[in-house]
């Protein structure tokens, strides 16, 4: 009788070890383990911050990774990009990517309106307190109102610009299906981001090159530009000889030779 | 037309004599037309009846087109006498000067081209007129004829028997010739040499700046710190000296590019292949000043501003025929028809913390030339 009880006691007090083991390790790395992670350089995330980490979580971190430090052949790490750069990616709708391409390219946002505006905001907070980063004036217009900001805006954007996004803001063909966008559908806050963050294979216009000022200028002519109508009427994308000599060719002279023909035929 | 043509109608054929005082005008005409080998063998008026509905239908449609014609003739002098063109930014009057002038010209051309076609087609008389087609050569006769009479020039004037003449006129008209050759190309030659040698050194060799190093300068003349160019980023940079961001110095202008630094360390890496840019003894940094890098910016191709910077796959590329230059490899095009290197300005900052160019490019920059080394 007392071996069994013996043998059943013994089996219990294995268990209230084993239990009472579990239980220290666990609490003890509960109890230090954070403290590890949180070192004291790693201020806590605000308020906005914590909200863009949702979102993030949600929407992002599949190509982004935990964190922002990307995936290995998915999506680049977001540490210290700054804010500038979330806002163009998420606004002109390239961010979140539809599918892994040449480029990304400007399509509807994931969200709309006060929506967009206010997601983000806290997405672009958040990465700003990850890594810090270039980050956006307050505002919605950006572009400079000074009588000559136009005259200095276009000398800087034939300077900067042009090569890649064409005279008329058309954009072109860079290597392998890259290309610079038409800048047709980007606001104030776009422009800027743009030059400040350097996106995708665009090289970053910083404010010691083109200071907020020059930058200004820039938005102003290349928003003239934009609302400025085409001579004629019709700018076939703005792409230039290219399109325009097409055009020509096949419009013009096929309706030249076949009128000719019909009077021919019909004498 | 096949050769199986028909003498139209040989029976028709009788001589007309124009003096005849009995004559219509239209056999006077038909005369004239037969005798330039013409015949015309139907002709009939569209309107036999002469003041009918019809007729008088197509009357108005001319008139209409010519008075078309009239009013966008008027319109485009309206237009352009009134419109005052001046340009101002956004989307304005001025912007449809220039689309009315030639919407009213060209609808004013149009009224007058469609008039005069209708009143051929619709109102002249109806007519088939033949004419005799020429077969193959000249009359054998008329060749014989013809070489006679071109022989008979040359040996009237005796040149074959004047030798000093033959010889005269040739010494005097060759200088004629010659005159008549340089003119239109004389304009055309340039000495590629004459005052120094443009083609083999740019605005960055130092002889441009006492001998002192030439600084980079933005396109305003202003100088060019490291802290100026972002990481990823890059700036059009011309040579410090007067005139230097202009087309004076149109060979000169270079992109200074500030690469990341693992972007960077490939760069240094491969500075070794080419000795030109390849670290010494004396720079142990070579063309490079730590993670920048400035390269010519005319394509070795055409000549075209290879400045197309992609920042991430590090390529240069040209718009002009989409060649391709690695940035992290001296610049080797990789795609496209340029075949050799944009060329390395050797680059270094200065006391004052300034780029500037420790000295010219060490090959010719831009697109080939005869006598290129």
């Amino acid at each position: 009788m007392r071996e069994p009880r013996s043998r059943a006691r013994r089996r219990v007090g294995t268990a209230v070890r084993l239990i009472a083991a579990l239980t220290l390790a666990g609490g003890l790395y509960a109890a230090f383990a954070p403290g590890v992670y949180a070192s004291a350089d790693d201020p806590p995330l605000s308020q906005a911050a914590q909200d863009g980490k949702a979102i993030f979580d949600n929407s992002c971190v599949s190509c982004h990774g935990r964190n922002a430090q990307g995936v290995e052949g998915r999506g680049p790490s977001l540490i210290g990009v700054g804010s500038a750069s979330v806002e163009f990616q998420v606004t002109s709708g390239r961010m979140p990517l539809a599918r892994q391409e040449a480029q990304a390219d400007r399509k509807p946002p994931q969200w709309q309106g006060e929506e967009l505006d206010r997601n983000a905001r806290l997405l672009g907070q958040y990465i700003q307190e990850l890594g810090g980063g270039p980050q956006l004036p307050a505002g919605d217009d950006l572009a400079a109102t000074d009588d000559g900001a136009l005259a200095r805006g276009g000398e800087l954007f034939r300077v900067n610009c042009s090569s890649c996004h064409a005279f008329s803001a058309g954009g072109g063909a860079l290597s392998s299906g890259k290309f610079a966008p038409s800048m047709q559908a980007a606001t104030d806050r776009q422009i800027y981001a743009a030059m400040l963050s350097g996106p995708q294979n665009m090289p970053v216009f910083g404010d010691n090159q083109l200071t907020p000022d020059e930058k200004r200028d820039i938005i102003a002519y290349v928003q003239n530009l934009k609302e400025d109508k085409d001579p004629g009427g019709w700018g076939l994308g703005r792409f230039g000889p290219v399109t325009e000599g097409l055009a020509i060719f096949l419009v013009g002279i096929v309706v030249l030779a076949f009128t000719a023909l019909w009077i021919a035929g019909k004498s | 037309m096949s050769d199986t043509f028909e003498e139209p109608a040989p029976a028709k054929h009788r001589s007309v004599d124009p003096q005849d005082e009995n004559l219509s005008r239209f056999e006077l005409v038909r005369e004239g037309a037969r005798r330039d080998g013409v015949e015309i063998v139907h002709y009939a008026p569209r309107f036999p009846i002469p003041g009918t509905k019809a007729e008088r239908r197509v009357e108005r449609t001319i008139a209409l087109c010519f008075l078309l014609t009239g009013l966008f003739g008027l319109a485009f002098v309206v237009i352009f006498v009134a419109m005052k063109f001046a340009y101002t930014p956004g989307n304005n009057s001025a912007k449809y000067f220039t689309p009315l002038l030639g919407v009213t010209l060209g609808l004013a051309l149009l009224g007058v081209g469609l008039g005069v076609i209708i009143w051929a087609k619709k109102l002249l008389p109806e007519e088939v007129a033949v004419e005799k087609r020429h077969l193959g050569g000249s009359d054998p006769d008329d060749k014989k004829i013809m070489g006679g009479q071109l022989v008979h020039i040359v040996d009237e004037t005796g040149v074959t028997r004047r030798p000093l003449l033959k010889g005269a006129l040739l010494l005097g008209l060759a200088p004629v010739g010659l005159a008549a050759i340089v003119l239109p190309v004389g304009g055309l030659i340039k000495d590629p040499h004459a005052g120094g040698d443009p083609l083999m050194n740019t605005g960055f060799d130092p002889k441009n700046n006492d001998g002192n190093p030439v600084p980079l300068v933005r396109e305003n003349g202003t100088g060019i710190r490291p802290e100026d160019v972002s990481v990823g980023g890059q700036i059009t940079a011309y040579p410090g000296i007067p005139d230097g961001a202009t087309n004076k110095w149109a060979d000169s202008p270079i992109l200074l590019i500030h690469l990341r630094e693992d972007d960077a360390q490939k760069a240094r890496d491969n500075l070794a292949r080419i000795p030109l840019n390849a670290p010494t003894a004396s720079d142990p940094d070579g063309s490079m000043w730590e993670n920048f890098v400035a390269y010519s910016k005319i394509c070795t191709h055409l000549g075209c501003p290879a400045s197309l910077y992609e920042q991430q796959t590090n390529r240069l590329l040209c718009p002009c025929h989409q060649s391709q230059f690695l940035i992290t490899d001296n610049a080797k095009p990789i795609f496209g028809p340029a075949t050799r290197r944009l060329p390395m300005l050797p680059i270094i900052v200065n006391d004052e913390g300034f780029f500037v160019a420790r000295s010219d490019f060490g090959i010719p920059v831009g697109p080939a030339f005869w006598e290129r080394p």
